[in-house]
């Protein structure tokens, strides 16, 4: 029996037309012409009010973008993308920035309201009342409004938008901007550098734990914009984060770009977690507009006994082509990923992550795991990798894929580089259908098809679940269950 | 995808284009076959060999690898040696010239000279795809090989051997075999250096397996230390048609080994086994590809490697399974000792899935010797070089021993031995 019929009808029926988030809110936006040239790049540049070097950095990133070529060997597929009908800049028009929440335009609170973000404090979870979440809300692409900022300063912690850090921690950010993800990396990473419109800026101190959770959603709302996020988080010696990152976009019948890219520098004895849950428009049944997610994120092990940990939850945009990156270059660093990637419809997603082992006695561990129904391609590819010098490196992989209906595709591309005889690399992948052994034990004890396909389900990304912090866990199960709703409801 | 502009070609790309404007007046074929071998010495002159930037070479640089290609010397001279297992069937190719005199009764055998003197061959004589740089120059340059048919329910009672015996300058083969209905045989397909000078030899096998024909064929690549070997087999698998690939790679200097196949009848399995002897400068490249294209088939595929010196060794593998082809039950594992610093093993194992009710599967391991099971032999007053040598023959034996001719496992079993004496 082909996978239970009646999942695949369900799966079908909800399909990702009933996207929740597909709402458009009129506020008055303030852009660039569409197209990108060296006077929109100085435009930005000027609207950001950036020194002098940031101009530079920027324009030779232009120059050197316009002799890349664009990348094909993903396993996704689109119309080629038109750079000069894009807007790189589009920022909210508002007075100067809002001094309380209560100065926030209201249009704009409605949408977080829709969205759900917890910008006030008692909207956190209820009963979780010594959790703190601070939110660095962006819409579009300039930040609008910062909170708990105070209580972070005390802690010595600097969470701003990247434009302000470039404003107010020049050395900071010339320091590490572009120290993991360099301006020459890859098309998407390198337009980027050129465009980055706004993005969050992180900064933990020598031996600071951040007194809280650090959020930001994400919202792509003018149509036809690209967004352009720039992130860059330092954890210094023996510090330690965890930083959320959360997205959903209105429903459009354009394709829209997101190019961002995220780099993380942990320095000896630092930790940064960082979780994603991308929730962005898939698209219409039919696979019409959606997001197209192009992002480099890398994080560097630079220190000793340094760990990044990624975790993901991606059930949205239309084309996702994302490898979360550690570099292990410190003695005993450790880099870990954990994935879910949801795919329903037309969506594709190719996303992995790569462990490259540089230093002594580094560790990794990998889990991934794909979900694909409707008529969606889902792809891991992944590389590990030891230098010759890296002796002792260890890596754990797994990736597991699970097959809903037979119109989709689940595909596994991992790149295993030992090159050093004490390196112990373990990988594993398997890719099948719903058990039916498990359904049936199930059924047989009075659970309803639909709850018993949630159960399994859950327990098959149960892994991933448990690595996200408490609050994006309820989301991203949410986000589970309304991508593949009827089926797992 | 994958286009590579103007190029400078390269010494070797310049030799073997060269090569052919050298041997044209004598290599075998007119008209189809002629303008066939153009076409492919074309393409060799348009893209050059591959970089890794044609994802299939990602780990086989053909470009920087290939650096001389050694004069083909029609005068070289070599010679049968005896066969693998005693009492077998030998068909010899010495230095790349087939001798069809010997082939037993039951089987009909031509020799490819012939088929590429009367045209035949012309429509084989193509590339699977813009990456198949083997296929090129193969097709450019082959001279001679078998044409094999057993007809249906031929059962072969002992081994038929393959032997191309190697002693200097280039050897292209080809061999395309046919096994009928209900057939029964196990092929060794042997490949050896008599010589320590350099050789290029290139060959293409194609297999196709009728309904329920049980195949046992067995690649034994024992090239000289200098020598460049670029194989293919290709197959194809039709209803209940089993196919057991044994493919040990012990010798070369470059050796790219590509397997492609695809299950195109219900019912069919395929199983790939493979142990990569890696030592001195080799770089051993084994590439598979399996294509399910129909409902209720099984492969598995298991490969070990063991690399000593400054070896390196690539394992790519690709299984996929067509958007109707449910009930497909597909396992890959590749396990690699690695026991040298300097040497370096990278692996790709791929799973392309567009049906749902499948069991598919891949793992890779790289790994040294335990340290633990070490430790339980020297305990029992075993000296650690022997332990070692042990541990590393179990790896590899365990895949031996899953042949049925029990003189073939005890002669495959010695020459691994005597390899890892030799290298450890």
């Amino acid at each position: 029996m082909a996978a239970v019929q009646e999942t695949i009808d369900q799966v079908a029926l909800i399909d990702v037309d009933q996207y929740k988030y597909g709402f458009e809110t009129t506020i008055e936006m303030d852009k660039a012409p569409k197209g990108l040239s060296e006077d929109i790049i100085r435009f930005i540049s000027a609207k950001k009010q950036e020194p002098e070097w940031m101009l530079e950095w920027r324009l030779d990133a232009y120059e050197r973008w316009l002799t890349m070529q664009e990348p094909d060997w993903a396993r996704v597929d689109y119309p080629k993308i038109d750079f000069n009908d894009i807007y790189f800049y589009a920022a909210p028009k508002s007075t100067p920035g809002p001094t309380s929440i209560d100065d926030v335009d209201p249009e704009l609170l409605k949408v977080y309201e829709k969205l759900g973000i917890p910008l006030r404090e008692q909207e956190i979870l209820a009963g979780v009342k010594t959790s703190k979440i601070a939110v660095d809300a962006v819409f579009d692409s300039v930040s609008v409004v910062t909170t708990f900022k105070e209580e972070l300063k005390k802690a010595g912690v600097i969470f701003m938008s990247i434009s302000e850090a470039v404003r107010e921690h020049p050395d900071l950010v010339r320091k590490y901007l572009g120290s993991v993800v360099p301006p020459t990396d890859n098309y998407y990473a390198t337009l980027n550098c050129a465009v980055f419109t706004d993005g969050s800026f992180v900064y933990i101190p020598k031996g600071v734990r951040c007194p809280m959770e650090l959020s930001t959603y994400f919202r792509i709302n003018e149509k036809g914009t690209g967004q352009f996020e720039r992130t860059l988080i330092i954890a210094e010696e023996g510090a330690y984060v965890s930083y959320l990152e959360g997205c959903t976009a209105p429903q459009r019948d354009e394709n829209q770009l997101h190019a961002a890219v995220v780099e993380l520098v942990a320095l000896d004895d630092a930790e940064i977690k960082y979780s994603t849950v991308q929730n962005w428009y898939p698209g219409d049944k039919n696979g019409k507009g959606g997001i197209y997610n192009f992002v480099t994120k890398r994080g560097d092990c630079r220190g000793n006994r340094s760990k990044i940990s990624w975790t993901q939850v991606e059930t949205g945009s239309a084309i996702t082509w994302k490898y979360p990156s550690c570099i292990l270059r410190g003695d005993d660093s450790r880099g870990e990923f954990y994935s879910i990637a949801v795919s329903n419809g037309y969506q594709q997603i190719d996303s992995g992550t790569k462990m490259i082992h540089l230093g002594k006695n580094t560790s990794s561990r990998i889990v991934s795991k794909g979900i694909a129904a409707g008529f969606s391609q889902n792809t891991y590819r992944g590389q590990v990798s030891t230098h010759r010098k890296a002796s002792n490196a260890r890596n754990f992989t797994q990736c597991d894929s699970l097959l809903i209906g037979d119109k989709c595709g689940a595909h596994t591309v991992p790149y295993i580089e030992a090159k050093n005889s004490t390196a112990q690399f373990e990988h594993e992948a398997t890719t099948s259908k719903i058990s039916e052994d498990q359904l049936f034990y199930c059924l047989q004890r009075g659970i309803p098809t639909e709850a018993a396909i949630a159960l399994i389900v859950n327990g098959f990304v149960k892994e991933v679940i448990q690595e996200l912090p408490m609050e994006f866990a309820v989301e991203a199960q949410k986000l589970i269950g309304i991508s593949l709703e009827g089926s797992v409801g | 995808m994958n286009i590579q502009t103007a190029i400078k070609m390269t010494a070797a790309e310049t030799a073997l284009v060269d090569a052919y404007t050298a041997q044209i007046g004598d290599l075998i074929g007119d008209g189809a076959v002629l303008s066939a071998r153009d076409t492919l010495v074309d393409d060799l002159k348009k893209q050059g060999l591959p970089t890794r930037r044609v994802e299939a070479w990602h780990y086989t640089d053909l470009r920087a690898l290939l650096r001389t290609v050694p004069v083909a010397d029609p005068t070289a001279f070599a010679e049968r040696v005896e066969p693998l297992v005693a009492g077998s069937s030998v068909m010899t190719v010495l230095n790349g010239k087939a001798d069809d005199k010997t082939a037993p009764v039951g089987v009909n055998v031509r020799r490819y000279a012939e088929s590429l003197a009367d045209g035949v061959a012309a429509p084989d004589l193509i590339e699977r795809g813009s990456d198949d740089a083997i296929g090129r120059i193969n097709g450019s340059f082959v001279r001679d090989g078998f044409e094999i048919e057993l007809p249906e329910g031929t059962e072969l009672e002992v081994p038929l051997e393959l032997q191309l015996v190697q002693s200097l300058g280039q050897s292209h083969t080809r061999f395309p075999v046919t096994f009928g209905a209900g057939t029964k045989a196990t092929i060794i397909e042997r490949h050896l250096s008599v010589s320590d000078e350099a050789s290029l030899v290139t060959s293409v096998t194609d297999l196709i397996l009728d309904e329920g024909a049980d195949i046992t064929w067995i690649i034994l690549q024992q090239q000289g230390a200098a020598d460049s070997h670029l194989a293919q087999i290709n197959f194809d698998l039709g209803t209940n048609a089993q196919l057991k690939l044994f493919v040990i790679n012990a010798g070369g200097k470059l050796v790219r080994q590509e397997i492609h196949g695809v299950v195109t009848g219900e019912g069919a399995d395929f199983k790939l086994r493979g142990i990569n002897l890696l030592g001195g400068e080799t770089h051993t490249d084994v590439t598979f590809t399996l294509g399910h294209d129909v409902p209720n088939t099984t492969s598995t595929e298991v490969i070990r490697n063991v690399l000593f010196d400054r070896a390196k060794g690539v394992f790519q593998g690709q299984i996929r399974v067509a958007p109707d082809a449910q009930k497909t039950d597909a396992k890959m594992a590749c396990n690699t000792l690695l026991l040298s610093d300097d040497a370096d093993f990278s692996a790709k194992p791929e799973l392309e899935i567009f049906a749902d009710d499948v069991q598919c599967g891949h793992g890779a391991t790289v790994i040294d010797i335990n340290p633990t099971h070490l430790y339980y032999l020297q305990a029992r007053g075993i000296p650690e070089n022997k332990a070692r040598a042990m541990l590393v023959n179990a790896f590899v034996d365990e895949i031996v021993e899953e042949l049925e001719n029990e003189a073939l496992i005890e002669t495959l079993e010695t020459i691994i031995a005597d390899w890892l004496e030799k290298h450890a």
